[in-house]
């Protein structure tokens, strides 16, 4: 193994303080990306990460999701692996690496958390990355399939109780229209419309944000 | 076994008065007040119910009572519950609240008065902020003599509720309070005193705890920053080490509530740059 990640890995485990932690995600965050792609030095780096965002420390958990979304796609299968269906912090972290990487893989995951997390940072971070999935390897019917789930889950989205999930569909919709078809951009903007009217949305930043959308649309 | 009095099952309101009406099972009283404040209830027995409540424990016993901890408990959540219900009708119920001996009555009392945002309040926070011993630890116990924290919010809610600045006689009191050895304490006195005087010296003291090594100061004082919609402090808020959902409901509170836009909030330049930052948070 690698020397320099070993002392990496070590200090992680060892870090008796909130700070020490910090500064050892930094430094595992930062070699991770640098590693050869799936060599088995990476995937011990990128497993170490994902034991991160269940640390209750959000400084270090920032840190590893940074470097998780670094690795791209090599960091999926691990996070897809080592999903903790107990702790919905560290559920939100990795459900967020899987957005801002936007593999078609994770699609199932996104799609579950916003129909059904209790977590409204979960679904937060899955509206969020449903606008954000890459299409561009996908077959024509793949893409359709994936795109109209995405819509689906984009939908709900907007519907969430919770202000923020609200907000990030939003995102997730602006996104999303912009390597849309003509029927999927019009359905974004008949949702964006509604967010942006006080009588439907009651929370003045959501309809702000809705608004801004919009103005980038036209 | 009775399981009509089970923790833990959804009620509806009509149970919820129910549970605060009985005078058997304390703790049923307990999550039936909790729960008229939660649902932020309508029913007009709502706040009567409440309000006696309170004032059960607000005279001295004619006689030693075993059950004294149970009604204080009780107390406590009717209090909380008022001020989440806007009850004006308990403001004086609530400042007689904070002369109770069990301190964290007097500290739900301090916060609903804050809630309410009645003017008559803010001469007996101001007051109980400066009792002797207000900011010093009692004993080994965790508590300060007087919730300082709690009458500091309210007396700075109840300054922005009432359109109040500057050179209220009071503002000593509240800069004594600027150094507290406690973070939060003096996070609060800052809170307050930006409130009232829009000064950004004030804002420096509460920015400065965003780099604080325990992570419950950090939280303290980005709340503090979002009450006080403060825009300036936007970019370290956004870089704090806090979780993200506590990072953007603080701004959210900068965009919506700033006092420098009274208003609906409009999309200009510095409105996009704060929903950029919102943005990264998701």
């Amino acid at each position: 193994m690698n020397q320099q990640l070993n002392g990496f890995l070590l200090a992680v485990e060892q870090a008796c303080s909130a700070e020490a932690l910090v500064a050892a995600s930094l430094d595992l965050a930062k070699i991770s990306s640098q590693l050869p792609l799936n060599s088995i030095d990476q995937q011990a780096a990128i497993n170490c990460l994902i034991t991160l965002l269940a640390t209750n420390n959000p400084g270090a958990a920032a840190i590893a999701v940074g470097g998780l979304i670094a690795c791209k796609t090599a960091a999926v299968q691990a996070i897809l692996n080592n999903l903790d269906e107990h702790n919905y912090g560290a559920r939100a972290w990795a459900v967020r690496a899987l957005a801002q990487i936007g593999d078609h893989r994770g699609l199932a995951v996104l799609q579950r958390a916003i129909e059904q997390d209790i977590g409204p940072s979960v679904r937060c971070a899955a509206a969020m990355g449903l606008g954000r999935i890459e299409l561009a390897e996908l077959s024509p019917e793949e893409k359709l399939e994936t795109m109209e789930i995405c819509l689906a889950g984009l939908k709900l989205g907007c519907a969430d109780g919770e202000w923020i999930v609200r907000y990030a569909a939003v995102v997730g919709l602006e996104n999303f229209s912009r390597n849309s078809s003509n029927s999927f951009a019009q359905a974004c903007l008949l949702l964006l419309k509604a967010r942006s009217q006080e009588a439907i949305e009651e929370v003045p930043v959501v309809r702000l944000r809705a608004a801004q959308a919009l103005a980038a649309f036209s | 076994m009775d399981n009509k009095i089970s923790s833990g099952e959804p009620i509806n309101e009509i149970e919820a008065l129910q549970r605060l009406t009985q005078q058997v099972d304390f703790s049923a009283q307990y999550y039936g007040a909790w729960w008229l404040g939660r649902m932020r209830s309508k029913h007009p027995s709502a706040v009567p119910l409440l309000l006696s409540a309170l004032t059960r424990v607000l005279s001295a016993p004619q006689e030693p009572d075993d059950l004294i901890n149970e009604k204080v408990g009780v107390a406590r959540n009717a209090a909380r519950a008022l001020g989440k219900l806007k009850a004006k009708v308990a403001v004086a119920d609530l400042i007689k609240a904070l002369d109770h001996p069990d301190h964290s009555l007097r500290e739900a009392a301090a916060r609903s008065l804050g809630e309410l945002g009645d003017k008559q309040a803010l001469s007996a926070l101001v007051a109980h902020l400066q009792l002797r011993g207000a900011g010093e630890p009692v004993g080994n116990s965790l508590h300060l003599g007087e919730p300082c924290e709690a009458l500091l919010e309210a007396i700075g809610q109840i300054c922005v509720m009432n359109g109040l600045k500057a050179d209220q006689d009071f503002q000593k009191s509240l800069e004594s309070f600027q150094h507290h050895n406690r973070p939060v304490v003096a996070s609060a006195a800052c809170r307050a005193l930006l409130q009232i005087s829009g000064n950004s010296k004030w804002a420096e003291g509460i920015v400065a705890l965003l780099k604080n090594s325990q992570l419950l100061v950090r939280r303290a004082a980005l709340l503090d920053l979002a009450a006080c919609g403060w825009r300036p402090a936007a970019e370290q808020i956004a870089t704090c080490q806090v979780e993200n959902s506590l990072k953007l409901y603080a701004l959210r509170g900068l965009l919506e509530d700033s006092p420098d836009n009274p208003g609906p909030v409009q999309l200009g330049e510095r409105e996009k740059q704060l929903l950029a930052l919102m943005d990264q948070l998701l």
